[in-house]
C-alpha cells in the first residue's frame, strides 16, 4: 500500500510531460517472451431467469513464465468468472461462448471436459479466496495436499506423506511433520491460505491462478502470504495470475496489471507505468481511492475520493462505454460508442475514447475543444501503435 | 462463487419484503397446491357441517342391512354399510371432525409451546437454554407412538365424558406432550441465527425491549422453517390418530373416526365387503396426500435454494 | 475422542434417569386419577384378586402417595430404579418376566431393523444422490414426486393394504407358481413365521423402510446439493480429480454427516413404525409384544417395554453421536 502511494506521489511529482516513459519498465523484463497462458477474446455467458447475461465480454490477457499478472476489478467485474472459465470450473449455468485460452500451444477452452481435467492442477492450478470453505473440513490437510498426486500419479501412502510435509515446508508452515495430520479448522487463517497454496503447487503447475488469495485475511497476514506467493513464483518461474479488487495489493508483487470493468479489460499495462500515469479514468479513480498515509504525514489531510455510483449489473449494462455513468470526464461520445482497446503509449492499452488525454492527465479533447484551445493529441480510434488490440500480434 | 453469478438473478427483481408473502405468491400459481388446498377445504367443510353430506345418522345401524355393497349416489347407502349395518358414508362424514380437530389442536398447541420455548432458549441462552435443551432431549428419547401407547393404555379406564373435545382430549394431550420438540429445536436454531443479524443487533442497541425484539425481529425470521413443517405434521397426527384408534385407544366411542372404521373394515376385505376398509382408507390417503403436497410446495417456496 | 465419548455417556445416563422419571410421573398421575390404583393396570378388564395383589406388590401401590393426586411418589420411583438396575423390568399379567419376553422378541426386531436400514440407505442414497446430481432434470422431478407419494401413504395404511388386500392373493400365487416349500411364498406370508424369521420379516421391513425413506431421499438430496455447491468441491475439481473421486470423497463423504445424524433421529420414529409393523404383521418382536400388550390391556408389560425401548434409544443416540464425531473432525476436536 505504501508502495502504491509512493508511486502515485512520484507520478504527481513528475508531472505531465512523461508520456512515453512508462513503457520503459517493460524492457527490463524478458524481451517479448513466449506467453505461457494467453487468453484471447473470452466471452462467458450465464443463463439466468432474466435471460442470458454476459459476465465476461471479450477479455484478453497473457501471462509469461516468471511474471505476475494482476487482474484488478470490483466484484462483479468478471475477473473470477474468467479464471474459472480457464480452469474449466464454470458452474453449469455458465458457458464460454467465444474466445480461446492457449496454454503452451493448446487451447484449453476447445478441449473436451475429460481432456481439460488433465490440465487442471497439473499444468494450471488455482488458489481460492476463502480457504476455510475451499478446503474440505472432513479430510486432513495432508490428505488434501496429496489427494491428486495419489489419485492421478499413484503415489504410495508413505510417499504422499513425505510430499505433503515437503509442501507444507515449502509454504513455511511451521512444524509441518505434525501438522499434516491436522484438519483445516485447526489452522489459523493465514496458515490455512498457505495450505491452500501448497495444495495448488502439489503437481508443479506452470501457471497459478490466485483468486483473491488474501482478501479474507488480516492485513499483516495478507502481506506475508503475498510475499510468499511472489517468492515461490520467482523461484519456480511460474506464471502467476493474481486476481484482486485491491490495487494497493498489486504494487509490490505484480509485473503487469489488467484492470477489468463490467466484464472486459479497460486498461492493461506494466505495473510501474500504470501507477505513475493511468490511461483510463477508472484506473485513475481506483488509484485515487487507495487511502494514503503519506497525506496524513504531510498534514495535508484531504477527503478520500470515491467513485460515485455502483458497478453495473451484468444484466443491465449501460450503452456506450460501460463506465460512462461513473466517469468524471465522460463526454457525449462515451454514451453512444463502445471504446475499443487502443494504445495511447508503447506497452499501454486502454479502453477509453480519450486514453491519451487521461494518460497525459489533461481534460479530454472534446471538452477542450469547446474552450477552443489548440489540440494536438492523436485520434484515439486510430492509434499509431502496432499493439492496438490484445492478441493483435498473435497469429 | 463469483459475484456475477450471485448478482445477476437477484439484481433486477424487487426484493421480497416478507418470505411468507413471497411463498404465498409462489404457491398460488401452482396447480398442485391449489388442488391440495381444495381437497383440504372439502374435508374441513365436511368436519364443520356433516349434515351437508349425509342425512343418515352413523348410529342407526340395522343389523339386517349389514355389509350392503355401495349403491352409488341416490341409494340409501351410497357407500354401502359396514359389518354392523351402519352407513359407511355417514360414519365417514362424522368421523372427519374428531380426526381433523385433533390434528389441528395438537399441531397448534405444540407449535405454540415449541416456538415459545425455542425462542426463549435461543434468545436468552444460559440456564434457560440448558433447561429447554435437556427437556427436549428427554422427550425425544421416548418415541411419540410409544408414549401414546403407554399413556393412553394407562388412562384407558379414566372416564372423560363424550363432548366434542372430551373424546379427543387424551390423545391430544399425549400427542402435544411428545410432539412439541421439533418446533422448539428449529426455532431455537433459527433464533440463534437471527439474533446476530445486523438489524436485530441494531434494534437491541436502540433499546428495544427483549419482547419486542423477539416478536418483531427474531420470530419472523425463525417462523419460515417451522411453517414448512406444519402440513406434514398435521398429516402425521392424522395417521397417528388412525393407528391409535385402530388399537382402540384413540378417539373414544361413541365418536367415530377413520381409524376405528379402518380397524373394522380390515376384517371384511376378503369377506366380500372391501368397501368398508377402502372408503375410510381412501379418505385418509387423500387428506394426507393433500397435506404432503402442500408441505412440499411450502418447503420449496420457503427454501428456494433446494428447489428443483 | 475418548473424553468426548465419556462426556456423552455421562450425559446419556442423566437423560435416561430423567426419562425414567418422566415415565414414572405419567404412570403415577394415571394411577392417581384412576381412583383404584391397581385397576389402572388392567384398563377395561376386570382383574382377579390375585392379579390385583400381584400388581400392588410389584409397583408398591400400597404406598399412600398413590391416593394423593399430584404427589410425585418419589419413594416408589427410587425403589423402581433399583429394580431396573438389577435388570428387573416387571412381569406381564401372566407373571412372565418382561426382560425375558424382550430377550426372546428382540432378535426379530433387530432383523426388521436391518431390513429397514438397508431400505432407507439404499433408496435414500440412490434416489437422493441421483436427484442432487441431476438437479432440475426430469429425474429430479420424478424422484421428488415419488417421495411425496411415499409420504402420502403412512406405514399404517401401507401395511393394512398389504396385509388385508395384497398379501393373501400374492401368497397364494407364489405358492402355486413356486411350490409350497420354496422361498417366495414365505416372503408374502401375511403373518410372521418363527421358523423363517428372515423371509417373513423381509416384506414388512421393506414397507416400513419405504415409508421412512421419503425423508431420507430429501435429506440426502439437500445435503448433497449443499456439498455440490460448496467451495471445497470446486477446489477438488481444480486439482483435476475425476468426477467419481470428487463425488465419493467430497460430496457423499461430506453429506454423510447430516445423514448419519438423521438415522439417529429417525430411529425413535422407526421404533414407533416397528410397533405398527410388528403389530399388524404379527411379528414376534418388541413392537409386536407392545402392540399385543396394548390390545390386552397389559399395562405393566407396556410400561416395562417402553422403558426398555427408551433405554435402547438413548444407547442408539450415543452411538450416533460417536459416529458423528468420527465423521466430522470439527466435532471431535471441539
Amino acid at each position: 500500500m505504501s508502495a502504491a502511494s509512493r508511486m502515485r506521489s512520484a507520478a504527481e511529482g513528475e508531472g505531465r510531460g512523461t508520456r512515453h516513459s512508462p513503457g520503459a519498465e517493460r524492457s527490463e523484463g524478458e524481451p517479448k517472451a513466449q506467453p505461457l497462458l494467453e487468453v484471447t477474446d473470452l466471452v462467458v455467458e450465464f443463463r439466468t431467469s432474466d435471460g442470458v447475461v454476459r459476465a465476461v465480454d471479450g477479455l484478453s490477457y497473457r501471462v509469461e513464465a516468471g511474471r505476475t499478472l494482476a487482474i484488478v476489478g470490483e466484484s462483479g467485474s468478471g475477473k473470477s468468472v474468467s479464471s474459472l472459465a480457464v480452469m474449466g470450473l464454470l458452474p453449469p449455468t455458465a458457458r464460454v461462448t467465444r474466445g480461446s485460452a492457449q496454454l503452451a500451444g493448446t487451447d484449453l477452452l476447445a478441449l473436451r471436459p475429460r481432456q481439460h481435467r488433465a490440465y487442471r492442477g497439473e499444468r494450471v492450478a488455482m488458489v481460492f479466496q476463502d480457504a476455510l470453505a475451499a478446503l474440505n473440513p472432513v479430510h486432513t490437510v495432508g490428505y488434501q495436499l496429496t489427494e491428486a498426486l495419489r489419485a492421478r500419479r499413484g503415489l504410495s501412502r508413505a510417499d504422499a506423506r513425505t510430499r505433503a510435509i515437503e509442501l507444507l515446508d515449502l509454504v513455511k508452515v511451521p512444524n509441518a511433520k505434525a501438522r499434516v495430520k491436522e484438519y483445516p479448522h485447526q489452522f489459523s487463517g493465514g496458515m490455512r491460505q498457505r495450505v491452500m497454496i501448497a495444495s495448488a503447487l502439489a503437481m508443479d503447475p506452470e501457471v497459478l491462478i490466485a483468486d483473491e488469495p488474501t482478501t479474507a485475511l488480516d492485513v499483516t497476514v495478507q502481506a506475508q502470504v503475498l510475499h510468499l506467493l511472489a517468492e515461490i513464483q520467482a523461484e519456480r518461474r511460474m506464471g502467476l495470475v493474481l486476481i484482486t479488487h485491491d490495487l494497493g495489493v498489486v504494487a509490490g508483487v505484480a509485473d503487469d496489471v489488467t484492470v477489468m470493468y463490467a466484464g472486459s479489460a479497460v486498461e492493461q499495462a506494466p505495473v510501474g507505468p500504470i501507477y505513475a500515469a493511468p490511461a483510463h479514468p477508472y484506473t485513475r479513480a481506483l488509484l485515487r481511492s487507495i487511502p494514503s498515509t503519506a497525506g496524513a504525514d504531510r498534514g495535508t489531510r484531504r477527503r478520500l475520493p470515491v467513485i460515485p455510483g455502483r458497478p453495473p449489473s451484468p444484466a443491465a449494462r449501460p450503452s456506450g462505454c460501460p463506465f460512462h455513468p461513473r466517469c468524471d470526464v465522460a463526454q457525449d461520445l462515451c454514451r453512444t460508442a463502445v471504446p475499443p482497446l487502443t494504445s495511447p503509449a508503447p506497452a499501454r492499452l486502454s479502453a477509453c475514447h480519450f486514453a491519451a488525454d487521461v494518460l497525459a492527465n489533461r481534460p479530454p479533447r472534446a471538452a477542450e475543444r469547446r474552450d477552443d484551445r489548440p489540440q494536438a493529441a492523436e485520434t484515439p480510434t486510430t492509434p499509431p501503435f502496432d499493439e492496438q488490440v490484445p492478441g493483435g500480434d498473435h497469429e | 462463487m463469483s459475484d456475477a453469478v450471485n448478482a445477476a438473478p437477484t439484481a433486477p427483481r424487487v426484493s421480497a419484503s416478507n418470505p411468507l408473502a413471497e411463498a404465498w405468491r409462489t404457491l398460488r400459481r401452482r396447480p398442485d397446491t391449489v388442488i391440495a388446498a381444495a381437497v383440504l377445504l372439502f374435508f374441513a367443510v365436511m368436519a364443520a357441517f356433516p349434515g351437508l353430506f349425509t342425512s343418515t345418522s352413523p348410529r342407526t345401524c340395522p343389523i339386517r342391512e349389514a355389509r350392503t355393497t355401495p349403491q352409488g349416489w341416490g341409494g340409501d347407502h351410497p357407500l354401502g354399510t359396514d359389518a354392523l349395518g351402519c352407513d359407511v358414508l355417514a360414519t365417514l362424514v362424522h368421523g372427519v371432525r374428531p380426526s381433523l380437530l385433533l390434528a389441528v389442536v395438537v399441531v397448534g398447541v405444540s407449535l405454540l409451546i415449541g416456538v415459545t420455548l425455542g425462542l426463549l432458549a435461543g434468545f436468552y441462552l444460559g440456564w434457560v437454554d440448558y433447561l429447554v435443551s435437556r427437556t427436549v432431549e428427554v422427550f425425544l428419547v421416548i418415541p411419540l407412538l410409544l408414549a401414546a401407547l403407554l399413556v393412553l393404555s394407562l388412562f384407558k379406564g379414566v372416564d372423560l365424558g363424550a363432548g366434542t373435545f372430551n373424546v379427543i382430549l387424551l390423545p391430544a394431550v399425549v400427542l402435544i406432550l411428545f410432539g412439541w420438540m421439533p418446533y422448539a429445536r428449529y426455532v431455537r436454531a433459527s433464533t440463534l441465527e437471527a439474533k446476530n443479524l445486523d438489524y436485530v443487533t441494531a434494534a437491541r442497541s436502540l433499546g428495544a425491549s427483549d419482547l419486542r425484539v423477539m416478536v418483531r425481529h427474531v420470530l419472523p425470521n425463525a417462523i419460515g422453517t417451522v411453517t414448512a413443517l406444519l402440513p406434514t405434521s398435521v398429516a402425521g397426527v392424522i395417521s397417528a390418530e388412525a393407528v391409535l384408534s385402530f388399537l382402540g385407544i384413540g378417539v373414544r366411542p361413541p365418536a367415530t373416526s377413520w381409524g376405528i372404521q379402518i380397524e373394522q373394515g380390515s376384517q371384511w376385505v376378503l369377506g366380500g365387503a372391501p368397501h368398508i376398509l377402502l372408503a375410510p382408507l381412501a379418505c385418509l390417503v387423500a387428506t394426507v396426500l393433500a397435506l404432503v403436497v402442500l408441505g412440499d410446495a411450502l418447503r420449496d417456496a420457503l427454501d428456494p435454494r433446494l428447489a428443483a | 475422542m475418548g473424553r468426548y465419548i465419556l462426556r456423552r455417556a455421562v450425559q446419556a445416563v442423566g437423560t435416561l434417569l430423567l426419562v425414567m422419571l418422566l415415565l414414572h410421573l405419567l404412570t403415577t398421575v394415571a394411577i392417581q386419577l384412576n381412583g383404584n390404583p391397581a385397576q389402572a393396570f388392567f384398563g377395561d378388564k376386570v382383574a382377579t384378586a390375585a392379579q390385583i395383589a400381584a400388581v400392588e406388590e410389584r409397583f408398591g401401590l400400597d404406598d399412600p402417595c398413590y391416593d394423593q393426586v399430584g404427589n410425585p411418589c418419589l419413594g416408589p420411583f427410587v425403589e423402581r430404579l433399583g429394580q431396573y438396575a438389577q435388570g428387573d423390568f416387571g412381569t406381564n399379567l401372566r407373571g412372565r418376566e418382561v426382560s425375558d419376553i424382550v430377550a426372546t422378541a428382540a432378535p426379530n426386531t433387530l432383523r426388521l431393523f436391518c431390513v429397514v436400514l438397508v431400505t432407507w440407505l439404499a433408496l435414500g442414497m440412490l434416489l437422493g444422490s441421483l436427484a442432487a446430481r441431476r438437479r432440475g432434470s426430469a429425474g429430479d422431478h420424478g424422484i421428488r414426486l415419488t417421495s411425496v407419494l411415499i409420504d402420502a401413504f403412512p406405514v399404517f395404511v401401507l401395511l393394512i393394504v398389504y396385509r388385508y388386500v395384497v398379501a393373501v392373493p400374492l401368497h397364494g400365487w407364489a405358492e402355486r407358481t413356486f411350490g409350497e416349500d420354496s422361498w417366495p411364498p414365505y416372503w408374502f406370508k401375511p403373518s410372521f413365521d418363527a421358523d423363517h424369521p428372515w423371509a417373513t420379516v423381509l416384506v414388512p421391513g421393506i414397507l416400513l423402510g419405504l415409508a421412512g425413506s421419503a425423508a431420507f431421499i430429501r435429506l440426502v438430496r439437500a445435503s448433497q446439493l449443499e456439498s455440490y455447491q460448496g467451495d471445497h468441491v470446486r477446489t477438488a475439481r481444480s486439482k483435476g480429480l475425476g468426477e467419481r473421486h470428487v463425488v465419493v470423497h467430497h460430496v457423499v463423504r461430506n453429506s454423510s454427516v447430516p445423514v448419519v445424524t438423521a438415522v439417529g433421529l429417525t430411529f425413535a420414529e422407526a421404533l414407533g413404525g416397528a410397533v405398527i409393523t410388528e403389530g399388524l404383521m404379527n411379528i414376534y418382536g418388541m413392537g409386536g409384544v407392545l402392540w399385543e400388550a396394548v390390545r390386552n390391556d397389559d399395562v405393566g408389560l407396556v410400561l416395562g417395554v417402553v422403558t426398555l425401548l427408551a433405554a435402547v434409544t438413548v444407547v442408539v443416540m450415543i452411538l450416533v453421536d460417536i459416529a458423528y464425531a468420527l465423521l466430522d473432525p470439527r466435532i471431535r476436536y471441539e
